[in-house]
This record gives structure tokens, C-alpha cells and sequence, in this order.
């Protein structure tokens, strides 16, 4: 079993490298107050569209809302130069996936946010998903 | 242009010897610290003639911690490039600190734009040296380039003996002029020639430089997996004494690549004409509340 102060250690490790390589990223190019920072929302979908492309990718996520319509999400990411490091691949997402995704959601309530994690149907995550 | 080989003529040329005298002037009368770092740059230099000799700084590269420039002087240290309320404290004098104010404000109201929202041109030098991406620099024994996936952009220093070129041969470019000069495997060049402010920016917290800035930079690798850049700048139009800054850059592992960050390959935060950074869907509609016209 991990010790406690072995255990604090590694996952001060993950968040390190989870800020460095998702939060810090989606900002590298441009300004990122277009989304609420403090507030998180989970989308349970369908992947549309997964768009491995500079200077930020972007995943389309189909969500059915409460009142049965289905919403287009845009999910902005981080770079891919620093995303593949991390990991990511450009297959990482594909359409017909289902996943749900977290992300920091446009202030103004617009459908689009900043990618903070994601969990896909075999289980696997990316970025930060807290069970 | 004229092309100097001997490398005696070009490094201590009477122009460099009266700024190499006025730069250590000037250390001497700062910190102690700045005083030897420029004292040490009076060992022998060296032009290197072929790839022997040649120090190995293969590999690609990255920087070392957030993309703040001057990370000694953060206030609040654990403070981020973008975020509201986070400044440096570099020497500027009076105007320049009203400008660094005037940007600081900017980035509070979300209308700074960084010049590279726009995906048309280079971060510029020596943002260079503050990049999110990685690096490669290249060693050959007449050039040495820093190449950047961020941009993507080259800087090109020629350590091949020449001098500058003349000063009407000389305009504002986002690499910048560098010639450089070896002691051991230190590479120590100087750029002038920057785009400066209005154009370029060292960080996003808004800090700038005046296109007058000198900057001398000695670039070397500490360890196996660091690379150093101590970088003294010079700027008689922004800064009231010289600015010493120091960035270290960590080896990826063995094998790693470089990638484009081609910016304008799919831009979906377009800057509106009141600086303003938007967000696209993926048919290219603003997404954003209330948002449909001015985009640039």
C-alpha cells in the first residue's frame, strides 16, 4: 500500500503535470477569459468531431439536453505539439465515441468551454477526471 | 554588407570595446553579481572552423516553468502570464511603467491580444526564449539557430566573425540581428534590430521592449538535461539600468519530435475589432452572447 506522504507526493506529481500540459495549454495562444475558470460542468455525449489541428484542438460533442433536443458542444484543448507529449493522440477521440467530458464553461452561457477531462467508454481518461 | 573574417576585428571592434567598457561601467556600479557575470565574458573567444569542437546540444527542448519572462520578479509568485492582476518588476523608467500599467489594465479587461492571436506572425525575440513550445538549437560552426515550434520562427546568430551590419542596413525584424562569438561552450550573442513593442511582446502579462533594446544573451549547457540562457538587457529608451534574466529549458526524452504550431491552420478565436478575443463553433459562427460582427 502507498504510504500517505508517498501518495501526497505522486499525486501533487499528476496535478503538476495535468496544469502544465491541459489547463496551461488552452491559453498559449490566445486569451482564455472567455471561460468561467471557478465552475465546471460534465457533458455526457457523443463525439461529433475531433479536430487534431493548431492552434488548439477541438472536440464537437452532441448532448442530449433535458428537454430531449440534442446541443452541439465546442470543447476547446490545449496544442497538439504539447498534447501528443502528454499522451493524446490524434485518434484519442473518433467519432461515434460516447464520453463525458468536463470542461470550464463560457462565462456569457454559450455552448463552449475549456477542456479539463474526459472519460471515454472503455474507461480510459485523459487530462483531469475525478471519478 | 561587409563580411569580416578575422574574428579579432569583429569581436573587439572599437564600437564593441567602448560598449563591452560601458556594459561592465555599468555592472560595476550595480549588484556585485551582474559585475562578475560580465566580467567573465573577457576570456578568449573563439570562432569555430568545423563541426569538431562543435558542443552537443542536440535533442529537443523546453522551457523550465510557466511563461512568465522574469519569473524572479512575479508578483504573485505563483502568479500566471494572462491572469488578471499578475506583473514583473523590470527597471523601466517612468513612461515605459505607465505603458506596462496602461497593458496590465488591458489584460484585466480582456483586451490585450497576444500578437500571436493574430497566426500571422513570429513570437519575435526574445519572446523566443518564453515559449510554451519546444526548441531545437542547432550548432553549426558559422550560425547557431534557435528554432521554435511556436510560430514557428528561426533566430539565426552568426558566429562566423562578422560584426553587425551598419545601422542603414539594419530594421526592425521579429528575429532580430544576432552575431555571436564561443568561449568554450558558451555561445554569447548580442541582437539588436527587435520589433518591439506594438508589435511583439515578451510575455503576456504585457511586458514590452523599445526597439533601441540590446540584448546580450549566454547560452550554454549547465548539465546533461539543461540548457541556459542569461540574458542582459539594454533598452536607453525603456530602462534605466540593465536587466538581467534567466530561463533554463529541459531535455525532452531521446526520440522526441518537433511539431508545427501553424497557427492559422483552424483558428477559432479570431481578435474582434475591439480587442476582444472571440470563440468560433465549427461552422465558424460566433459563439460567443451577442457577438456578430467586427471580427478581424
Amino acid at each position: 500500500m502507498m504510504k500517505e506522504h508517498e501518495r501526497s507526493r505522486t499525486i501533487w506529481l499528476v496535478v503538476a503535470l495535468t496544469l502544465s500540459f491541459t489547463c496551461f495549454s488552452v491559453a498559449a495562444h490566445h486569451s482564455g477569459n472567455m471561460f468561467d475558470r471557478e465552475r465546471t460542468v460534465e457533458l455526457t455525449g457523443t463525439v461529433k468531431e475531433f479536430q487534431w489541428t493548431n492552434p488548439h484542438i477541438w472536440i464537437q460533442v452532441l448532448v442530449p439536453s433535458a428537454g430531449g433536443e440534442v446541443e452541439e458542444w465546442s470543447i476547446e484543448g490545449g496544442v497538439p505539439n504539447r498534447l501528443f507529449r502528454a499522451g493524446w493522440r490524434p485518434a484519442s477521440f473518433e467519432p461515434g465515441d460516447e464520453v463525458m467530458i468536463v470542461a470550464n464553461p463560457m462565462i456569457d452561457g454559450a455552448k463552449g468551454g475549456a477542456f479539463v477531462g474526459a472519460k471515454l467508454a472503455d474507461g480510459t481518461t485523459l487530462g483531469r477526471f475525478a471519478e | 554588407m561587409k563580411y569580416v573574417d578575422s574574428r579579432s576585428e569583429a569581436v573587439w571592434s572599437q564600437e564593441n570595446i567602448i560598449r563591452f567598457l560601458r556594459t561592465v561601467q555599468k555592472a560595476i556600479s550595480g549588484a556585485g553579481l551582474i559585475a562578475a557575470f560580465l566580467f567573465s565574458q573577457a576570456g578568449s573567444a573563439q570562432q569555430l572552423s568545423s563541426f569538431e569542437g562543435v558542443p552537443d546540444w542536440t535533442g529537443v527542448w523546453q522551457m523550465i516553468g510557466p511563461t512568465v519572462f522574469d519569473r524572479s520578479t512575479l508578483q504573485p509568485p505563483e502568479g500566471r502570464a494572462g491572469r488578471h492582476g499578475v506583473r514583473e518588476f523590470p527597471p523601466y523608467n517612468d513612461v515605459w511603467e505607465q505603458k506596462y500599467l496602461a497593458n496590465i489594465e488591458r489584460v484585466s479587461a480582456d483586451r490585450f491580444p497576444d500578437p500571436l492571436s493574430f497566426c500571422g506572425t513570429f513570437p519575435g525575440f526574445p519572446r523566443t526564449m518564453n515559449l510554451p513550445g519546444a526548441l531545437e538549437f542547432v550548432v553549426r560552426p558559422e550560425q547557431v539557430w534557435i528554432l521554435t515550434e511556436d510560430g514557428p520562427s528561426i533566430t539565426r546568430i552568426y558566429t562566423d566573425g562578422r560584426s553587425h551590419p551598419p545601422q542603414d542596413e539594419i530594421w526592425p525584424t521579429y528575429s532580430g540581428e544576432s552575431v555571436g562569438r564561443w568561449e568554450g561552450d558558451t555561445l554569447i550573442f548580442e541582437t539588436i534590430g527587435i520589433k518591439g513593442a506594438g508589435e511583439t511582446i515578451l510575455d503576456r502579462t504585457g511586458l514590452t521592449l523599445s526597439q533601441q533594446a540590446r540584448i546580450t544573451t549566454r547560452l550554454r549547457r549547465v548539465d546533461a538535461g539543461t540548457m541556459e540562457a542569461q540574458m542582459v538587457i539594454e533598452d536607453p529608451e525603456a530602462l534605466t539600468e540593465t536587466w538581467m534574466v534567466t530561463k533554463q529549458y529541459g531535455r525532452l526524452p531521446d526520440g522526441s519530435r518537433m511539431f508545427d504550431v501553424a497557427c492559422a491552420e483552424n483558428n477559432r478565436n479570431p481578435v474582434d475589432a475591439t480587442g476582444r478575443t472571440l470563440t468560433l463553433d465549427a461552422e465558424g459562427n460566433v459563439l460567443d452572447v451577442g457577438v456578430n460582427t467586427g471580427v478581424q
